[in-house]
């Protein structure tokens, strides 16, 4: 196994092999002083939140596209026009690619 | 007090379910430095989770009586519920209210009753001592 020496570092996967493990005893073993009084299954081991009933996962995050609401709700007129055409069907989207090359070989042949 | 069961410090949650806040600065007082329960492991904590002992305060107003439930179905075994002060050990002058479904003892099992408007903190500390004796007795019933 080859140690890399810098003259102001040195970097050897084994230290770091060793460094790992010795965090890792010491993680289990702060963990095997924890509580143990918690019965599995029931309401001892549901999150507390001051007493107030636990929301199911979905209802109790925050989205991701949440954090983008002003945006969208700057740009609904946009969004709802441009949500409109996009369908999701590939034989939609053929047809507008037909159609807008059918303009541009159309605006292309008038002005050359 | 022969502690050999429960030999550790003991944590108390406290909930207020709809106290004046009368027993809840008597509470605090008691964490002061003129008694310092804290001295002997005596602490408050922030979650049921952690806690040996509830320490419910007031005549449990309807809207908090599921949230009681909750909380004491979330404390871990064993655990000893102290009623502090007047209105949740008997409902008081608010025992007749239409909005309250208490007193504590109704709504779930109480193990040691602090009565007084507010109770001293000399008697929330007998009352502390009482749940200490109850928890030692809960914990070599469980080791045995």
């Amino acid at each position: 196994m080859s140690v890399v020496t810098y003259g102001y570092a040195v970097w050897s996967p084994i230290i770091w092999l060793v460094v790992l493990l010795v965090i890792a005893a010491i993680a289990l073993y702060v963990r095997s002083r924890g509580q143990k009084r918690y019965k599995k299954g029931t309401a001892q081991t549901d999150v507390f939140i001051s007493g107030i009933k636990v929301p199911p996962t979905e209802q109790r995050h925050v989205p991701a596209h949440n954090i983008y609401w002003g945006f969208f709700e700057a740009l609904k007129g946009f969004y709802s026009a441009m949500m409109r055409p996009h369908t999701g069907i590939l034989n939609d989207y053929m047809l507008w690619l037909v159609a807008v090359m059918a303009i541009t070989v159309l605006v292309l042949i008038i002005v050359i | 007090m022969n502690l050999k069961s429960f030999n550790r410090a003991l944590w108390v949650y406290h909930i207020n379910t709809g106290s004046c806040n009368g027993c809840d600065i008597e509470i605090l007082a008691v964490l002061t430095p003129r008694y310092d329960a804290e001295r002997f492991g005596i602490m408050l904590v922030g979650s049921p989770r952690h806690a040996d002992v509830l320490l419910v305060t007031g005549p449990v107003g309807r809207s908090m009586a599921d949230n009681v439930r909750r909380v004491y179905e979330q404390t871990p075994d064993p655990k000893v519920v102290m009623a502090v002060g007047n209105c949740g050990v008997e409902g008081d002058v608010f025992h007749e209210a239409y909005s309250l479904v208490g007193p504590i003892d109704q709504i779930i099992p109480v193990d040691v009753y602090v009565p007084g408007c507010p109770p001293r903190p000399e008697a929330i500390i007998e009352g502390v001592v009482k749940a200490w004796a109850k928890l030692e007795t809960l914990a070599r019933q469980e080791v045995s």
